[in-house]
Parts: structure tokens; sequence; C-alpha cells
């Protein structure tokens, strides 16, 4: 948050500068502009407004929650699901108890314990996948922007190319020829089909950005290109890209879970949600709490994302107001 | 200030695809005075002809319809005469069989010598592709009626095939077999009438002339049903005691169950998984639970992966490492059976117990022998399984036990088929440990060692593991000269130590069949076949 922070208060001063009439915000707010002048960027604006919307705070919660759970899961459960012995077949399905809040599943392995370190697979598919499209997409997306001309007409071509593919189905046509799925393959496959999106984004802000007034002052006072992009154009285009890489982060992580549910994702012994949610359908009739408990999860774990990812789009997005 | 939001809500759902299947019941069929009933059936895979027929759906009906030379007892299995009257041989090479007098087919015409010979010719030849071809290839002058692909057969008539007299034929094997008389129930040696001749294959096979109990009620309505009555000139000893049974076709068991349960059909042989949690309080004694013929192994890539599975120490300790009461337990509630024997229960010649120390679950024992033997490479293998029969969850369970008893890293690994994990082992892509079942052809105890652990079950068996003893071949031929059948069987059996010593495979368990039937009919008996005997059911 920080670093968007000092990017914002960039932009101010190039805003306020050469193009008042862009942020349509700062007249809206009179109370909060007679308070702090400096605050009423777009960026500052939006921190404002999110630290306010209870949509953000739970979402973001939750996310730091997961975060933690992928990184320490020792932290929330004493047993490993990879000790040896760790699954006994005498518990084979047992319900939930005191001791085992989520019970057991045929094989007689605690689901608790799984539930909570199958969490590591989905956050590094969300996040590795996310850096990557935003990585790949938005750099790519900023020179066929600012270059133009063949090097866009090439890119853009080739851009199509992958647009044209539909992200699941693509991914399960990979990931099936690729037949060695864990977390990070699934992130390079689902990023390999994602970045289109992020590239057709940063493409066309910077076109938008690319000849307003103050990056035509800017050059007329001598700046280079390399400055010029990176301190005027990237800020101001970056915005609808990390909206939509937040979105599309919780959409990722349900892609990984419907490509383990089809087998062809993260394999045993690798753990995630969608791994058990499909072994557990075998029998859940019989069984109901060994598919419903990690199920949830990852429901609970995208919706956290989307949510967050909605609530930044809303405070970044003055349109919407 | 938020109207314009739009939560997007993504849910991982669980679509549960169930196809309904339509049910039209008919009353008047079920158990009224007329001595009909309805029995359960899937659609057969080819047209009704015994040569042509390898799945049970046809095999049923075929069982009804025909009587073969010889059938089987239904409780121990053993051979016993049907449509012959004798069956004898003094070397086990020659045999001579006579046909029962009177016997004739449901168009009247005579069941006789050459309507064996008739039939059998048309099985062993490679032109008719029949399924049942390869039981010929023990007969002499086989190979000139299958000589192979791309090549012509040059003859139509088995040459070891001779008629005698009427009823009399003699048959002669490239080999001596004490086991051949055990082989002629099958439905590849049911005979064939001379209206197969000029019907044809495709005709027949929609309006099959039998020679069994039942003969066929109009023709066989695809997808829907065959009807069959009972045939009155069939021999008062085994003559039908119901006046007709209409084989019901169903594409989903769980529907089939349910009308049972109301009584729309009466029996059922095949229970859905989920009838059986419940099945045995609602039908009390009429809910038959028996084992079945196939044994369920752990198959290991003797000469494909010899640093892992080389020494006979590590394969024992494997073995003893695996607690097969829990996995039939829990993981199959009891639908299986541990294994002790590489022979099936139902066999005549199988001995309880027969595995010994290595059957038996002791995991400090495993242990210890496993660490005396150096172990595996790497202190890791694999598990190989296919994923489209329902294997996962056994193979997960085997691999976690092998994990906590014996310390090394085990990944259970998924092949899309069987066809596919065969073709890595063969070209010794995947090295690893695989999963592996073998049903009896014939119920006799050769049929559970030859196909699966001789050498020439390499090429053409079911000898994945590449397993050779030369001192099993030897006493698999002796058994096979073995002009008493029981010294044969002893013998079979002494090569079945042979294999329990090497344990080139690792038996974990036997299927167990279930069916039950409704309050209205008695007599019910369901054999090692998985096959129901309509003839001796009765309406209560």
């Amino acid at each position: 948050m920080r670093e968007t922070t000092t990017v914002g208060d960039e932009l101010t001063d190039t805003k306020t500068a050469g193009a008042p009439s862009t942020s349509g915000t700062v007249g809206n707010t009179p109370g909060k502009k007679a308070k702090k002048e400096r605050e009423a960027s777009l960026w500052s604006d939006a921190v404002s407004d999110l630290r306010r919307n209870p949509i953000f705070l739970i979402g973001s919660a939750l996310v730091l929650l997961l975060v933690v759970l992928s990184a320490v899961p020792q932290w929330f459960t004493p047993d490993s699901p990879f000790t040896a012995g760790a699954c006994q077949l005498q518990d084979s399905l047992k319900k939930p108890s005191a001791d085992h809040w989520f019970g057991f599943d045929v094989q007689g392995c605690d689901v608790y314990t799984r539930t909570v370190w199958a969490a590591r697979n989905s956050i590094i598919v969300g996040i590795v996948t996310t850096a990557l499209v935003i990585v790949v997409g938005g750099a790519l997306g900023l020179l066929a922007g600012w270059v133009g001309g063949l090097v866009d007409s090439l890119l853009s071509r080739f851009t199509e190319i992958f647009f044209a593919i539909p992200l699941l189905l693509g991914g399960m046509l990979i990931m099936s020829g690729l037949g060695k799925g864990n977390a990070w393959t699934v992130s390079i496959v689902l990023a390999t089909l994602g970045w289109p999106q992020i590239f057709r984004i940063m493409r066309s802000s910077v076109l938008q950005n690319k000849n307003n007034d103050y990056v035509v002052a800017a050059r007329a006072l001598g700046a280079g290109t390399w400055r010029i992009t990176m301190r005027h154009i990237l800020p101001n285009a970056i915005a609808p890209v990390i909206v939509v890489g937040a979105i599309s982060l919780g959409v990722y992580i349900g892609a990984e879970a419907a490509l383990s549910y089809l087998g062809i994702g993260v394999q045993p012994p690798g753990i995630s949600w969608g791994l058990m949610v499909s072994d557990a359908s075998v029998r859940w009739l019989q069984a109901p709490h060994v598919l419903l408990f990690p199920a949830a999860a990852l429901s609970i774990t995208v919706l956290a994302f989307i949510m967050v990812g909605d609530a930044v789009r809303d405070a970044l997005d003055p349109k919407l107001r | 200030m938020r109207g314009a939001t739009s939560a997007k809500w993504v849910a991982g759902a669980v679509i549960v695809a169930m196809a309904a299947t339509a049910c039209s019941t008919s009353k008047d069929e079920a158990g009224g005075k007329g001595g009909n009933i309805t029995v359960v059936l899937g659609e057969p895979q080819h047209g009704l002809v015994g040569q042509n027929t390898a799945e049970s759906e046809g095999a049923e009906v075929l069982h009804a319809l025909f009587t073969g030379l010889v059938d089987y007892d239904n409780k121990t299995n053993e051979p016993k005469l049907a449509a012959a009257e004798s069956i004898n041989t003094t070397d086990s090479k020659t045999w001579t069989i006579k046909v029962k007098d009177g016997l004739t087919f449901h168009n009247g015409e005579k069941v006789d010598a050459q309507s064996f010979v008739r039939a059998w010719n048309w099985g062993a030849n490679q032109d008719n592709a029949a399924e049942g071809m390869p039981f010929f290839s023990k007969i002499e002058g086989s190979e000139e009626l299958a000589p192979g692909k791309d090549k012509k057969p040059t003859s139509k008539e088995l040459k070891g095939l001779k008629v005698v007299d009427e009823r009399t034929f003699t048959v002669t094997l490239k080999e001596p077999f004490s086991q051949f008389k055990t082989m002629l129930g099958y439905n590849a040696f049911y005979p064939l009438p001379k209206a197969f001749e000029t019907d044809g294959a495709k005709k027949f096979g929609e309006n099959p002339i039998g020679n069994g109990p039942f003969q066929m009620d109009g023709a066989w309505d695809h997808n829907k049903q065959i009807k069959v009555k009972r045939y009155d000139k069939y021999p008062a000893e085994g003559r039908a005691k119901l006046a007709g049974v209409t084989f019901k076709i169903y594409d989903n068991l769980d529907t089939a169950y349910n009308d049972l349960r109301s009584d729309n059909i009466q029996i059922v042989d095949k229970l859905p998984i989920s009838a059986m949690a419940t099945v045995s309080q609602e039908f009390g004694d009429r809910y038959i639970y028996k084992p079945e013929s196939a044994v369920g192994y752990i198959g290991l890539p003797l000469e494909q992966n010899p640093e892992a599975f080389g020494k006979v120490e590590i394969r024992q300790a494997l073995s003893m490492a695996i607690d097969r009461d829990a996995i039939t337990k829990t993981i199959f509630n009891g639908t299986r059976k541990p294994a002790d024997d590489f022979i099936s229960p139902i066999i005549p010649g199988y001995r309880k117990g027969a595995l010994g120390e290595v059957g038996t679950y002791n995991p400090t024992k495993a242990k210890e022998l496993f660490d005396k033997a150096g172990g595996v490479p790497g202190n890791k293998m694999e598990l190989g399984y296919n994923a489209d029969g329902g294997h996962k969850e056994w193979i997960e369970a085997v691999a976690n036990q092998l994990k906590a008893n014996l310390g090394i890293e085990v990944t259970a690994k998924p092949f899309a088929k069987f066809g596919e994990l065969l073709d890595d082992l063969g070209a010794s892509k995947y090295k690893g440990a695989f999963r592996m079942a073998w049903s009896m052809d014939y119920p006799a105890a050769e049929n559970y060692l030859r196909p699966v652990f001789s050498k020439v079950a390499i090429e053409n068996g079911s000898n994945y593991g590449h397993y050779k003893n030369e001192e099993f071949e030897k006493t698999m031929a002796e058994a096979d000269k073995a002009t008493d059948p029981a010294e044969g069987l002893k013998l079979y059996q002494k090569a079945d130590d042979i294999v329990i010593k090497d344990l080139p495979y690792i038996p974990i368990f036997t299927y167990m069949s279930s069916s039950a039937y409704s309050k209205s009919v008695k007599n019910v008996e369901v054999d090692a076949q998985g096959r129901m005997d309509l003839a001796n059911v009765e309406l209560n």
C-alpha cells in the first residue's frame, strides 16, 4: 500500500500541474479538501475510501489470514499430512468431532489438516499467476502502446492468438499434455493463457495517456523516453491493471481447483482443494463432510480475493461514483 | 454511491449428472399365475452367438438358451456332464466325446456330434473374428484356421475334430491338457444348429436357436428386452419350471434395484454400490453374497526394474506391509475379501491360507525384512493404476500403508487407461509397481497360473512383470500331461506353491458378487460366472 501512495503523490504533482480536469473527484468532496488538500488525489482518495469500506476490510482480513495460513500452516495444525502414518484406515470417514473438527476422509486422513495445508497451493497459484500476468502483459502492453506502429501491430496480432483460447479449456489441453502437475506448472500455464487481458488494458491506458498535456509538457522540458514512461505513463496507466489483476487472482485460484478436480492440476501426493473435492465426490452421500469443508475453503478464498478486487475497483474508478 | 457495485460470485459447484431412465413397469409379468418373471440385464455387446460372446450380459442369456457339454456345480464349481453323455481320454491329448441321446434344438433338429464340430470350426476361423477364438487354439490344426493377421486361413475345418458316428466325436489337442473337460462348459463351446449356416451369424444372433431349457419368445428387442419361454421338449431332468423369463435391459442399476424393491422385477444379480449398505437388512436371506472368480493384485516389474523388485525379500516385505483386512473392510465395505491364495476361493484346488506368512499383515517383520534386504533405490517407489476403473482409493490406501510401515516414499500414479500403463511398462518408461486383476475364463486352477505367470504369457497373456521360472514351467507341463484330474490338480497346486515362494505379484483381494431376489420367487442361485441358474427358479 505504501508504494502506491508514494506513486500517488508523484502523480498529484503532475496532475495538478498539467491536467487538473482529469481528476474528477477533487471538487466533489469539499469537506476532505478543506482538511487536507494534498490527499485529494486518485490514490489517496482510494485509500481513504477503502479504509471505510467493510467489504474491503473483511476481504483483506481473509486474504491476510489465507496468506499466513499458506506460509506457516504448522501454526494452525500440529500435524503434517505428509508424515508417514498420518492416515490410518481405521479412522476412515469418521464424522467431525471435538478433536478432529472436520472429521476424516476415506483414507483416514484428518480433513482439517489437509484443508489447511492445501491453502498453500491455491495461494501460490493465485499470486504467482497474477504476478506473471501483470509483469508479462504489463510490459508488453506498455511497449505496444508507447512504441506503436509495427511493433504494436505485431504484438496485438500475437496476443489475439492467445486471446482466442478459453482459459480453462486451454489449461486442460496444456496440462494434460504436460502430464506433470504442481502449483508452479499450473501457474505458468494459467499465466500463459491469462496475460493478453492485461496486455490489452495496459496498451489502451498507455494510448489514452500518452498524448495528454502533462506528457507533452514533460517531453517539451526534455525528459527522455525512459523517464516519461516510468514517471508519467506507467503510474497513470497501472490502476486498471491492478484492479483486473486483483479480481482475476480469484479466478485463477478457481481455475487451479477446476484443473485439480479433473486430475490434471496438482497431483498427489500434493494437496489441493480441487483434488480433495474430487476424491470426496465418490462418497459424498455417505460422508458429505469430506467434500463440504474443502469446497467451503475454496469458495471463501475465491470470494475473499474477488471482494478485495471489487472494492479496489470501486475506489479507483471515478466513473462509477 | 455503491449502486453500481456488481459482485461476482464464483462458486465451486459439483454437478451430479444423473441418468434418469424412464422405466415402464409391466405389472402383468410380475409374479402372476402365468409363471413369468422379469430379471435384470445390460445390453449384450454382440449378437447372441456363444462363440462370439466374451462378456457377462450376453453370457447370461446364452446360459438360458444353450446347454454345453458340461456345466459347473453351483457350489464346488466342479464340471459335471450336461449335453455330454461321456467325455473320455487316456492320454489327456485325444478326447472322445459322446453327446446325450434325445437332445434337440428349439427348431426340432437333433443335437449331434456335427452341431458341436460346426460351431467350433466357425469359432476357430479368424475370418469370423469371434471373441472366443483363443479357446480353440489348443486344438490341433487351429493355426490353419487362424494363421494370424494379413494371412488367409488355409482350411475351414479343424484337423483335430473328427466325427466318429452320429453322437460321437474325437478332439485331438496339440499338447496334452488334463483340464480340457473343464473348459468345455464355457459358452465358446456351445453347439450350433444347421440353421446357423443358412441364417448367418448376424441374423442368427438376433433370434438364436439353442438347445437349452429356454427358447426365444420373439426376437431380441434391442435396448429394451429379450424374452424367452420354456422349451417343453427339453429332457425332464433340468427342464425349466418357469413358463417364461423376460430379460429387461437397464442402463442404470439403481433403477433396476428400485424395481426389485417394488417387485416389478424379480432378480437382480448385480447390485449397485448404493444398495450395499442396506440390502442385507432389507432382503434378509433373499440376498446372495458369495465369492466371485476375480483376484486383485499389486504387480511388480521384476525384469524391468530388478534393482527395486528383484529380491524376493523385498516382495515379501511389501506383501506383509499391506493390511488386506482393513482395505477390504473400509474401502470396499466388505464387497471384497482378503486374498490368501493366487487361486480364487471358488475354484477346485484353492487352499485356504496358502499364502501363509507373506499374506499375513505383519508390519514389524516387513520392516525388518525390507531393511535387511537393502530396501529400494532412493527409498521410493511408484504404484500405478488406471484411473477409469475405480482403483484410486484402494491404491492410495496401499500407498499409505507401505509408506507408514516401510518408511519409504510411495506415490500413487494414475494412468488414463490400463493399456497406457502396460504400454509404458513395456517401453520401460514406467518402472513402478502396478495394479492388476485376473478373472477366470473357465473354473480351473490352471487358468489362474498359466495366463498370468507362464513364459508364453509374457508375449500373449498377462505376465506383465515378465516373471520366469523354469521349475514352474516344468511343473505346469507335468500337470497338463497328468491323466488323472486329481493328480493334475496336485501338480497345479505345486506350481502355485512355486509362485507363492517367488511372489511375482502380490495378491490383495478376491471379489465378491452380490445379488438379491424378490419375495415372489425361490430357488434362486447365481454361479461363479455371475449367471443366474434360471431353469431351477420357481414362483412362490
